[in-house]
C-alpha cells in the first residue's frame, strides 16, 4: 500500500473497539472504509485507509508515523510507554488494570505474573515495592491459581471472570477506556482534517 | 555482526551522508558559525538530561564514563569549562551520538549522526529569528521544501505551572498531560489539584493552542501573568523578524523538557514522515548563562528524502597511469585499470556502468 496517496491513514485494534471505533467516527462525520472480506488486511476509500491491528501494534504505527491516527486503549498506552498525543477519552471500552489475589493473600507481593509488565514495574517503583515482573500472554489469572505468581496485574472490566475464579480485586492501578491517539507530525500537518475530527469526538464524548 | 540499532553505510547511502554534512558544514560557515570537535567518550555524570539512556563503562581507575548521547550538553559543557560563555560565540559540529534504549524503527537507532549548531554568550529575539532561518536554510539544503518548522514556548508552559504554585510532582503531571494534549486527564487533574479560574481556563487551553500564527492571537485573549505576557511577547518578536516565505507553525502547548528551554523550542516535520527532522531552542541558564541552537537528524532527513539506489560510475577505466594523470587533471572521474586483460577490464566497466575505456594511444572501444 502506498499511505501517500491517502488523505488519512487509521489505525484501529481487531475486535469490538473496532466496531466503536467505526461508530463514533461515523457520528463525527467521517465514514471510514469497511472491509471487502475475511482476510482484508487494510481497507480504503475516500482518501482513508485503515489499517486493522492488534491492539498493542496501534501505538507502533502512530509513533513512527506509518498511521496518522488510531484507537486504542490507556491499558495498551500505558505499556507501551510511546511518545503520542492522546487528545480525547472516546469513553467505550471502559476497564481497570487491577492487582488481583487470592482472598487469603496476605503475604507481601514477591512475584507478579502480568500481561503488561512495563507498567506494572512502573507502578512497584512509584510505591517502593520490590517483585519479580512475569510477563504472559494470556488466561494470567491463572497463574496465581496456579501458584506461578502471588499477584496479577490485568484488565478488569465487570470482575465476573475474577469472582468465578475465586480471586480477588484488591486495588486499582489505572482506569482505561479506549483513547484518540495522534501522531506528532500528523497533528500539525494534516490539522485541516484532524483537527475538526478531534473537536467532533470530543463533542460526543461529553 | 554489529549491534541491533548500529548500520553500516554503503556506497550510496554513506556518500550521500557525506555530501549533506559537507553542505550543511559550508551554509552553517557561511553564516559565521565555526566548526567545533568534542570528545565521545564524557565522564558520567547522574545530572545529565539523558544520563538514564546512556551507555556507560568503567575505564581502567574504575571511573564511569559515558558515550555521548546528546551534542547541546557537550557543547554548553565545553563552553563552561573554556570560559567562552562571556562573548558571542557560534559553533557547528557534526558526529555521532548513542542512545542505550531507542525504540529501534525508521528513523531510530541506536548509533546516529548529528549535526547542528550553537549560539552562545548572547540572548535574545533576534538570534532565535537568526537559528529558525538557519534551520529553514538547512532544510532547504537538504532537499526538503516541504518541511515546516513548528515553534513551541516551553517557558509559558513553565510560568503557567509556575503560576498554580504546585508542588514539583503535581506540575509534572500536569506537564505531562499538557505535552499528550490529553485534555480529559488535564482537567481531571487541574480539579483535584484545585487550580481555579483563569488559570485553569488558561492551562487548560494550552494543549490546544497549535496551528497558524492566529494561535498567538488567542493566546492573547487568555488571563496570563506578567511573566507569561513577557514569554508571547518575545515570541511575538521572533516572528516578526523571520524571513519572507518562512511561515512557521506554532504549538504554545508544546511543553517537552519545560524545565530545560527557557524560551522558544522549535522542530521541523515534512509530510508523510511521522518523525522530527530537528530539534532545537533556547536554554539560557542551562549550565551556561546564553546559549540557544539546534541539531539535524542525519539518518532521519535521508529517511525522509530517499537515498539514491546508486552513485554515479567514474566516467573513464584508464588503462595506464599517465593517462589516468591526465584526465584527472581535467576534472574528469578516472578509475585505472588493475590488469592488461582487456576483455576483463571491457566486462568490469560493463558491470560498473563506466561509458569509456582509454589508454596511451586513446579511446579504447568499452
Amino acid at each position: 500500500m502506498n499511505r501517500a496517496g491517502f488523505e488519512l491513514t487509521v489505525a484501529l485494534p481487531k475486535g469490538r473497539m473496532m466496531a466503536d471505533s467505526y461508530a463514533a467516527f461515523s457520528r463525527a462525520g467521517i465514514e471510514l472504509p469497511r472491509a471487502r472480506g475475511e482476510r482484508d488486511l487494510w481497507h480504503s476509500g475516500g482518501g482513508l485507509a485503515v489499517l486493522e491491528l492488534r491492539g498493542a501494534d496501534v501505538p507502533t504505527y502512530v509513533d513512527l508515523g506509518i498511521a496518522d491516527l488510531g484507537v486504542v486503549g490507556r491499558d495498551i498506552l500505558l505499556e507501551a510507554g510511546r511518545d503520542l498525543y492522546e487528545p480525547v477519552d472516546l469513553g467505550f471500552g471502559a476497564c481497570r488494570l487491577s492487582l488481583i489475589r487470592l482472598p487469603e493473600a496476605v503475604t507481601p507481593v514477591r512475584r507478579i505474573a502480568s500481561k503488561y509488565p512495563r507498567f506494572t514495574q512502573s507502578w512497584l517503583r512509584s510505591r517502593g515495592m520490590v517483585a519479580d515482573v512475569v510477563k504472559l500472554h494470556g488466561n494470567v489469572e491463572l497463574a496465581v491459581l496456579a501458584g506461578l505468581a502471588d499477584a496479577v496485574v490485568d484488565v478488569v472490566q465487570t470482575g465476573a471472570t475474577l469472582r468465578a475464579a475465586g480471586l480477588v480485586e484488591v486495588e486499582v492501578l489505572a482506569r482505561s477506556s479506549a483513547r484518540l491517539v495522534v501522531n506528532k507530525s500528523a497533528l500539525k500537518l494534516k490539522r485541516d482534517v484532524i483537527r475538526p475530527l478531534i473537536d467532533n469526538l470530543r463533542a460526543l464524548a461529553t | 555482526m554489529i549491534p541491533e540499532g548500529t548500520r553500516y553505510h554503503l556506497p550510496p547511502e554513506a556518500a550521500a551522508r557525506l555530501d549533506l554534512q559537507e553542505r550543511w558544514r559550508a551554509l552553517f560557515a557561511s553564516w559565521g558559525y565555526d566548526p567545533v570537535e568534542l570528545p565521545v567518550l564524557e565522564v558520567y555524570d547522574p545530572e545529565h538530561p539523558l544520563a538514564a539512556r546512556a551507555f556507560k563503562m568503567v575505564d581502567k581507575s574504575g571511573r564511569v564514563l559515558a558515550l555521548r548521547a546528546e551534542f547541546t550538553t557537550a557543547v554548553i559543557r565545553m563552553v563552561a569549562s573554556e570560559g567562552l560563555g562571556e562573548e558571542l560565540h557560534r559553533f557547528q559540529y557534526a558526529g555521532r551520538l548513542w542512545l542505550r534504549d531507542s525504540e529501534i524503527g525508521p528513523g531510530r537507532l541506536r548509533e546516529f549522526a548529528q549535526m547542528g549548531v550553537e549560539a552562545v554568550g548572547a540572548s535574545g529575539p533576534r538570534l532565535d529569528a537568526e537559528l529558525l532561518e538557519l534551520a529553514w536554510e538547512a532544510l532547504k539544503t537538504a532537499d526538503l521544501p516541504d518541511a515546516r518548522l513548528e515553534v513551541g514556548l516551553p517557558a509559558l508552559v513553565a510560568d503557567l505551572l509556575a503560576a498554580t504554585e504546585l508542588a514539583a510532582g503535581p506540575r509534572s503531571s500536569l506537564h505531562a498531560a499538557i505535552e499528550r494534549k490529553n485534555i480529559p486527564e488535564l482537567a481531571e487533574l487541574l480539579a483535584d489539584y484545585g487550580v481555579r479560574g483563569g488559570l485553569r481556563r488558561a492551562v487548560l487551553a494550552l494543549p490546544d493552542l497549535y496551528g497558524g500564527i492566529e494561535v498567538l492571537a488567542a493566546a492573547r485573549r487568555l488571563e496570563l501573568g506578567p511573566a507569561a505576557r513577557d514569554d508571547l511577547d518575545w515570541l511575538e518578536e521572533v516572528l516578526a523578524l523571520l524571513p519572507p516565505g518562512l511561515e512557521v507553525l506554532l504549538d504554545l502547548g508544546m511543553a517537552r523538557a519545560y524545565d530545560y528551554y527557557s524560551g522558544i523550542h522549535f522542530r521541523a516535520y515534512t509530510p508523510d514522515f511521522g518523525l522530527p527532522l530537528l530539534g532545537g531552542g533556547r536554554y539560557d541558564g542551562a549550565g551556561t548563562r546564553y546559549a540557544a541552537g539546534f541539531a539535524l537528524g542525519l539518518e532521519r532527513i535521508l529517511e525522509a528524502r530517499g537515498v539514491p539506489r546508486e552513485l554515479a560510475a567514474p566516467q573513464v577505466l584508464a588503462l595506464d597511469p599517465g593517462t589516468a594523470r591526465r584526465l584527472r587533471a581535467t576534472g574528469v572521474r578516472v578509475e585505472l585499470a588493475w590488469t592488461d586483460d582487456l576483455e576483463e577490464l571491457r566486462d568490469y566497466a560493463r558491470r560498473r556502468g563506466i561509458a569509456r575505456i582509454s589508454g596511451p594511444e586513446g579511446e579504447v572501444s568499452p
